[in-house]
């Protein structure tokens, strides 16, 4: 089974790294969001430096002692979004080229196929989400840039956490790319939806600002968006917990809820397409 | 077990809901080693039927046995025991052509070790040695054709289905992929299960041939036996001007069947055409009479189709409305969206 699994990867790995404008692209995109709009708009400053409304500003922002380390956390929501939002082609293509048909054909078993897709499109989102959280990091200790300060002392349970958190968060939306990648036949069907969606799920989060702005019933579905569980995840393990409701772990809970629904959503409209008729 | 037959197919069915009969009820048997040839126009029902074959579809009624295996029951088993050569192109044009065998290798459980020999072996015997390290995208369509082939070949499969294999070929590239296909069988024993809308490929590979039209099995057997059924060879005899009708004359020659008359020319049916040419001139004998030209015309499964069928065989544009309905079929089959 894993020498079937080995040979789709295989080609999942070569087609990418034969396709370098993808690999860049991808990657510079939250480069220059951390490089640009992170370094450029820091909300702290339009706050007055007196002690009252600077405790209103550590309360909005959770306690991350600056906008852009707030911001750095809410980019693992961003990027997660962004990365995975081509999930789904490859399968679209794979049909349309014949390759899914001569996939198919083969005894190969329709787990490991589904598998293979998953894993590896996961792989495209874990990766530069890593780049991007290293990289906000090291610009903490570059003069002249502002970076992500970590406050707490993030022990090994904490560390345990974060990744789980970005490998739930990862799979959460790649699944769901994926979903529609096996639901439709055409790139226009695929992106119409993937567009319509991708906004709503970011901004009813609480990834590049703060929640306490916006109105009451938004509020309860920034608290259930799988990117605002994921962020509380790690910016409570970095920022500490006097701004949060609930210990770190609940927040993972109701993400791998998320995962889990949707892997499963995947799973199902792959099987209908994957399946002799 | 049906070990004696490669294939055996019984009463075969395939309706998609609500009322579209793509196969209705065909049944027949391949014997291990041979080629079989599958012919008929677009729409006949000759993809439904190798779907169903080869496990990508599932049959609404009847038995299919391939290699010995139930297609419904163990459609895995089936799946490592078959090749299958697609009507178009399945190759990952951004892999070389080493690589998506190496793919395909990989999706029959084969480690690298066990498929590197059959890899080199496969890539010389189809002469893409060269051509293995470059991308497929830059493969020419011929190319292209036989790289499918040595890919569908790669785990030694016992049958092997080739799907309208040479569509969309100049004719030098038919000939040429027919030509791998009759070496590949010199070099390995393979029965071979072939659908296609072109006469002449059937009639000079198969050994056993099948007629199917609007989902039926019209006709079965060898091509001789085929070619049998439509009275023999032809005899055309061209008369000149002012040449007396000669109909009873040429009816009295031994062994002829059947004479028809149109003006100057005179079709004579008869078993064995040379046989019979020269008492033809002697009957022909006659005051005024003279012979313009004389042919002898092979049976061809063109005209085997249509004494079948009523309706000359066109290989394209056969019945358009039922080819349209097929493919409107095929690309809903392919899943909404």
């Amino acid at each position: 089974m894993y020498r079937e699994l080995a040979a789709l990867l295989r080609r999942e790995y070569l087609r990418w790294v034969r396709a370098p404008m993808w690999i860049v692209a991808g990657l510079m995109m939250p480069i220059l969001y951390l490089a640009l709009f992170g370094q450029a708009f820091d909300l702290g400053k339009l706050v007055p430096p007196n002690p009252q409304a600077q405790a209103g500003l550590s309360s909005a922002l959770l306690g991350a002692p600056d906008y852009f380390s707030y911001f750095a956390v809410g980019m693992v929501g961003m990027v997660a979004v962004t990365s995975s939002l081509f999930a789904g082609t490859g399968v679209i293509f794979d049909k349309q080229l014949g390759i899914l048909q001569r996939t198919i054909s083969t005894p190969a078993r329709r787990s490991v196929i589904f598998a293979s897709s998953l894993i590896f499109r996961g792989f495209l989102v874990v990766l530069p989400i890593f780049i991007v959280l290293g990289l906000a990091r090291l610009l903490a200790f570059i003069p002249g840039f502002t970076g992500l300060t970590v406050v707490e002392n993030v022990g090994p349970a904490g560390v345990l956490e974060i990744v789980v958190g970005i490998l739930a968060i990862s799979m959460a939306f790649t699944s769901l790319f994926l979903a529609f990648g096996f639901l439709f036949t055409r790139v226009e069907s695929y992106f119409g939806v993937v567009n319509l969606l991708n906004l709503p799920i970011l901004f009813t989060s609480n990834a590049l600002y703060p929640a306490g702005t916006s109105p009451l019933w938004l509020q309860h579905i920034t608290a259930y968006n799988p990117i605002s569980l994921a962020v509380n995840v790690m910016r409570e393990n970095f920022f500490g917990a006097s701004y949060y409701a609930y210990p770190a772990y609940v927040y993972l809970g109701g993400l791998l809820a998320w995962a889990a629904a949707l892997i499963l959503l995947a799973l199902a409209l792959g099987s209908r397409a994957l399946k002799t008729k | 077990m049906d070990s004696k037959h490669a294939i055996m197919v019984e009463d075969l069915v395939k309706t998609y809901p609500p009322d579209v009969h793509a196969v209705k009820g065909i049944s027949f048997q391949v014997p291990p080693g041979q080629i079989f040839g599958f012919l008929g126009p677009n729409g006949a029902g000759k993809t439904t039927t190798v779907s169903m074959l080869t496990t990508l579809l599932r049959p609404t009624k009847g038995r299919a046995v391939v290699g010995g295996i139930d297609v419904a029951e163990e459609p895995r088993r089936v799946r490592r025991a078959i090749g299958l050569v697609f009507q178009d192109s399945t190759a990952d044009g951004e892999l070389t052509g080493r690589e998506n065998m190496e793919v395909a290798a990989g999706l029959f459980g084969m480690s690298s070790a066990e498929c590197r020999g059959r890899i080199d072996e496969l890539l010389a015997s189809m002469d893409l040695k060269e051509a293995a390290g470059r991308r497929v995208k830059g493969y020419s369509g011929g190319m292209k054709r036989r790289l499918e082939l040595a890919v569908s070949l790669v785990h030694t499969p016992e049958v092997l289905f080739l799907d309208e294999p040479t569509i969309g070929l100049d004719p030098q590239g038919r000939a040429g992929f027919w030509r791998y296909i009759s070496q590949m069988r010199k070099e390995q024993e393979v029965t071979v299960f072939m659908t296609t809308h072109y006469l002449d490929e059937v009639e000079n590979l198969a050994d056993r041939v099948s007629i199917i039209d609007h989902g039926k099995i019209i006709a079965s057997g060898s091509n001789d036996a085929l070619k049998e059924r439509v009275g023999g060879d032809e005899i055309e005899v061209r008369v000149g001007k002012g040449t007396p009708v000669l109909t009873t004359a040429l009816s009295a020659v031994p062994t002829v069947r059947e004479v028809k008359r149109e003006g100057d020319l005179y079709r004579v049916k008869c078993p064995r055409g040379e046989a019979v040419l020269s008492s033809l001139v002697k009957a022909c004998d006659l005051p005024g009479a003279s012979i313009e030209g004389i042919r002898v015309l092979r049976p061809s499964l063109d005209r085997v189709f249509l004494e079948l069928t009523g309706k000359a065989y066109r290989e394209e544009g056969y019945d358009e409305g039922r080819a349209a309905a097929s493919s409107a079929f095929h690309r809903r089959r392919q899943g909404g969206g």
